[in-house]
């Protein structure tokens, strides 16, 4: 999640208050505080909420929920009489254009690092790392309107931002770092969006770079916002975002003609909601004019609509309201999480266990009053621990996952006894005897079985002892079994047998192969027992859990 | 003062012999000349009698010593086996050659010269020799031996044991010496002859053998407290596969199909794919426009693909909707605490699986005031008294909330997430009533418990960090015991 840098003297200055007021009641509106610094405070918002990405948009919230300004915060927009056209090309690659002029803004040093971290943080949360939506910002003054959002021949050349001289479409690709960083959102287009003045100076290669004509510095005075991407509400969103942030500080916001269509239009969406619904979901009794004070606090414009509805007008920047119960959400933030009664819910029910836990704490009770301490080994591992080590073959119902974080934890795994094993291995410097059991699930192809496996390691350990405790599990699990010879490679022939259940192979015990244990680096013999719990009375199903 | 009946045996014959080696006295005692010396050191202990113990260096001839004792060293039976001079590759095929050549130049009884040994006619007997005749000439004959390993040093050590004055006195003032038993045997116990038995008494200073019990893991132990809890409360468990698709990982929790938590470097993905349930379009829809609801959906596309594919569970939400799926009749009320999978390097408080305690109850009438309520209860009875609510935000639950609690030692501390289900995720599979979910992180408050700062501890385990913590497990740092419910 993006993480926002508030500078107290601005932010102080914008909301109207202290700086402890603010930062005791910032993680009241949905943020965590990341660090708290002397001149500032780090703090990460939620992705649902991008219009607080700027310290703008954080004072706007912060007035509201104090109580200092309440209500929808009015946008004027005046019509620039700039027409910006799109490319029919376009429909196939990067269809959607938003945009909008600034004027007279007022840029230092700071400020327009809190610009570039807004358009970053919605590169990421609306854009979806500038898929979705671009953003550029430009000097107005040092291009041409009409502007013009074209495919554009990929050996078409201009200045990318940061470079000294004229680049290929393809050059820039190869050779700027933010060219490289995000080729591939364009790699597979016949033609690059590109985005021309009237003398078809180049302003932008979204979503790569700008041109660096029209660099941004802090003698800009009037801006113009290009919006580029593939979903149209969240390029309008990014505009207004921006565009509103930006009026907060001062700034006049003009519309750009597009296709005949004004942008931004800055103005509210409208909602009715009930507030019978609202105080169902929330659990408090809010009558449509309670529920319209505590809206007004959220900066929505609302105002009862009848005795139980609300007339809710949602602010442009507000890009997470989908549903009525997002609204209530905002309501019950501004009655205060802290506020709510907390009851228990008086729903009767009788709890039960699941089966499959049932009888994994049946397993625990029996392996530990045979003398046997529990571990917890990952269900991540790798083919040497499950195969090779154990002279075992992989099994073909193993799952791989695709992109494994190392080479220790590249499959799922398939047994249990090869990770009691690797336990023993990392424990070989604790006193003998050790008995160590596990029990939990296993994994082949898409299904999840129940497994218990015990080893016992020590000078006398032999098959005998893994026998004797074999029998003892399945007589407590009331498992009916029968044994005969097994040919797993992990144990010594003429020393392992299988549990036989319903005609099936339900587990292996036995005393394991020396190469094993030289394998694992153990010295000393380990008697080893793993059975399939499926076999247990009582477990629900035949074929393991999808 | 307690003594043993071996101590007063022992204490008997000294008063007779006053002092003996400890051989004498166990050819007396009729014990190990070794039991003798632990006896005289325990009575000794007391200051009755007086261990005096004498460590003498004595020396002898190693096997290969003896033979050149007898024989000579190499280098004389070398010397011996030419007459003035000799070619040296012809001495070379003497089998002493390989010693004895080297010796003989480094003595200067010969030179090579020429490809020829010569001999010097010096060849008096050296120290060495001396000291080999007779080994206790010492000096420097000896070191050389011992330097050439024909001689090996033996460290031999003599005991002296003498009564002390005070020893006598006691031992004259009598003792009792009458038998004393080590074990009790069931013939004992059978005939009541225990009754003139007496037992030998064991010092308690000495510490017990330490053994280790058969145990449930410590961490094993949280889960199960918390299971209880909420057994107690009435919820049912539940539980599923750790391979789920898309479709029930995200999709149907209404998750966009362009998440970031949906990208492969959050998320183990499968090449393996599972069907969608009947009625997927529902969920479909929903992502696209809202289906019926008065939600206005993701819009965008919605890829049947990106459902099907397979994924290792990120969270176990996705056994709750299939849960709620299959139950849409109210009332329910349900949890499962498993293991889930997020795609993390492994460091000291990140992990690739961990574990999730779920819950969920759907009712009539139920509130964001009951989630609330339920997340208190529960943190009260992990041991937790300050529980306290912040606004959160997770794509299923509207409204949504971070439970956070108070750690003396570190404020407060997240807890994980809950919400109401939203209708978005809810609507599709015709359940019409609000659901309380949480989804709560169980490793945090296990390192609570069992005071843990580096999360792997809990798997990849030393198991004698096991074997040394308590299976009584009272409460975290709070100084509040958990409330057990049995």
């Amino acid at each position: 999640m993006p993480v926002i840098r508030l500078y107290y003297r601005y932010l102080e200055k914008l909301v109207g208050t202290d700086r402890e007021t603010i930062l005791a009641n910032l993680p009241m509106i949905g943020s965590d505080i990341e660090r708290v610094e002397e001149d500032h405070v780090d703090v990460e918002f939620f992705p649902s909420r991008p219009d607080l990405f700027s310290v703008e948009g954080v004072a706007r919230a912060m007035r509201g929920y104090l109580g200092i300004e309440t209500g929808l915060p009015r946008y004027s927009v005046t019509p620039s009489g700039i027409e910006f056209s799109v490319d029919p090309g376009l429909a196939t690659i990067r269809p959607y254009l938003g945009s909008a002029v600034i004027r007279n803004v007022k840029l230092d040093e700071e400020s327009i690092l809190s610009l570039m971290g807004l358009q970053e943080a919605l590169h990421w949360a609306v854009g979806r790392g500038r898929s979705k939506v671009a953003i550029g910002i430009h000097d107005l003054d040092a291009v041409t309107p009409p502007f013009r959002y074209m495919a554009a021949e990929k050996s078409h050349a201009f200045v990318p931002l940061d470079f000294d001289r004229e680049m290929t479409l393809d050059q820039i690709l190869d050779e700027h770092p933010k060219g490289r960083a995000y080729a591939h959102i364009v790699s597979d287009f016949p033609r690059y969006p590109l985005i021309v003045d009237a003398r078809d100076r180049v302003l932008s290669f979204p979503p790569i770079i700008n041109g660096e004509l029209t660099r941004v510095t802090q003698e800009t005075r009037n801006l113009l916002l290009d919006t580029t991407g593939t979903d149209e509400r969240a390029v309008a969103t990014a505009v207004n975002i921006i565009c509103t942030a930006l009026a907060d500080t001062g700034a006049t916001v003009q519309s750009v003609t597009i296709g005949g269509r004004e942008c931004p239009s800055l103005a509210p969406s409208e909602r009715i909601v009930s507030s019978d619904d609202a105080s169902a979901l929330l659990g408090v009794p809010l009558d449509s004019t309670a529920l319209s004070s505590l809206l007004e606090k959220m900066r929505y414009g609302a105002g009862p609509a009848g005795v139980s509805h609300v007339r809710v007008l949602i602010p442009c920047y507000r890009a997470d309201i989908m549903h009525d119960w997002d609204i209530f959400e905002d309501a019950a933030i501004a009655y205060g999480y802290g506020t709510f009664d907390a009851e228990m819910p008086r729903t009767f029910t009788v709890g039960a266990p699941h089966p499959v836990m049932a009888i994994y704490a049946v397993a625990r009770e029996v392996m530990s009053g045979l003398g046997y301490q529990e571990v917890l080994p990952f269900t991540l591992t790798n083919e040497r621990v499950l195969a090779t080590k154990m002279q075992r073959p992989l099994k073909d119902s193993v799952l791989r996952v695709m992109h494994p974080i190392s080479e220790e934890q590249t499959v799922v795994r398939t047994d249990l006894l090869p990770l009691l094993l690797e336990m023993c291995q990392l424990n070989r410097h604790r006193e003998l005897p050790q008995r160590l059991y596990a029990v939990g699930d296993v994994v082949g192809g898409t299904h999840t079985y129940p497994r218990a496996a015990c080893v016992s390691t020590h000078a006398a350990a032999d098959f005998s002892e893994a026998y004797a405790v074999a029998d003892a599990f399945c007589r407590e699990l009331d498992v009916a079994v029968s044994v005969e010879e097994s040919d797993d490679p992990a144990f010594i022939p003429g020393r392992r047998g299988n549990l036989v259940s319903g005609g099936k192979t339900v587990g292996v015990f036995g005393e394991i192969h020396p190469a094993v244990l030289n394998a694992w680096e153990l010295e000393h013999p380990v008697a080893a027992v793993e059975i399939d719990l499926t076999a247990v009375p009582g477990y629900p199903g035949q074929q393991g859990t999808p | 003062m307690d003594l043993s009946p071996n101590e007063k045996r022992l204490l008997v014959l000294l008063e007779k012999v006053k002092t003996a080696d400890p051989s004498a006295l166990a050819a007396e005692m009729g014990v190990s000349p070794e039991s003798v010396i632990q006896y005289a050191y325990l009575l000794a202990d007391r200051g009755l009698c007086r261990v005096e113990k004498e460590v003498k260096t004595t020396y002898s001839l190693t096997e290969e010593g003896q033979r050149y004792a007898s024989e000579g060293l190499p280098e004389r039976q070398l010397l011996g086996s030419f007459n003035e001079k000799i070619p040296v590759q012809e001495l070379t095929r003497h089998p002493l050659a390989r010693i004895g050549i080297g010796q003989m130049k480094r003595k200067g009884w010969v030179v090579v010269r020429g490809g020829m040994v010569e001999k010097t006619g010096k060849d008096a007997p050296g120290e060495d020799e001396l000291a080999l005749r007779d080994l206790s000439r010492g000096g420097p004959g000896l070191a050389e031996l011992r330097r050439r390993n024909l001689v090996t040093e033996n460290l031999e050590t003599r005991y002296r044991i003498s009564v002390t004055p005070e020893g006598l006195d006691w031992a004259r003032r009598g003792l009792d010496m009458s038998e004393e038993a080590g074990t009790l045997t069931r013939e004992q116990i059978v005939s009541g002859s225990w009754k003139g038995l007496k037992l030998r008494k064991y010092s308690l200073k000495a510490p017990p053998r330490k053994i280790y019990p058969g145990k449930i893991h410590p961490y094993q132990r949280v889960i199960e407290e918390m299971r209880q809890i909420l057994l107690c409360m009435g919820f049912t468990e539940i539980y599923g596969g750790i391979v789920q698709s898309a479709f029930w990982n995200f999709d149907a929790l209404f998750q966009p199909q362009d998440h970031p938590a949906r990208e492969m470097q959050d998320t183990f993905y499968l090449k393996e794919t599972l069907p969608l349930p009947e009625g997927y379009e529902r969920v479909r829809d929903m992502h696209l426009f809202g289906g019926n609801t008065s939600s206005t959906g993701w819009g965008g596309r919605w890829s049947r693909e990106k459902a099907e594919q397979c994924v290792l569970r990120t969270h176990t939400t996705c056994l709750s909707i299939q849960h709620l799926a299959t139950h849409p009749e109210p009332p329910v009320k349900a949890f499962c605490i498993n293991r889930v999978y997020r795609r993390e390097a492994i460091d000291p408080t990140h992990l690739p699986e961990f574990e999730q305690l779920e819950g969920i109850v759907m009712d009539r009438d139920v509130t964001f005031r009951h989630l609330l309520g339920f997340l208190k209860e529960f943190y009260h009875r992990m041991g937790f008294p300050g529980v306290r609510f912040r606004p959160g935000y997770f794509p299923y639950t509207e409204p949504s909330v971070e439970p956070e609690v108070f750690v003396p030692s570190l404020g407060w501390v997240e807890m994980g997430g809950a919400g109401i289900f939203r209708q978005e995720v809810t609507a599709p599979f015709g359940i019409t009533h609000p659901v309380l979910a949480w989804g709560l992180g169980v490793s945090r408050i296990a390192m609570l418990r069992l005071g843990l700062s580096d999360l792997r501890l809990l798997y990849k385990i030393d198991i004698g960090w096991v074997r040394e913590t308590p299976s009584w497990l009272h409460g975290p740092d709070t100084g509040v015991g958990g409330q057990k419910c049995r």
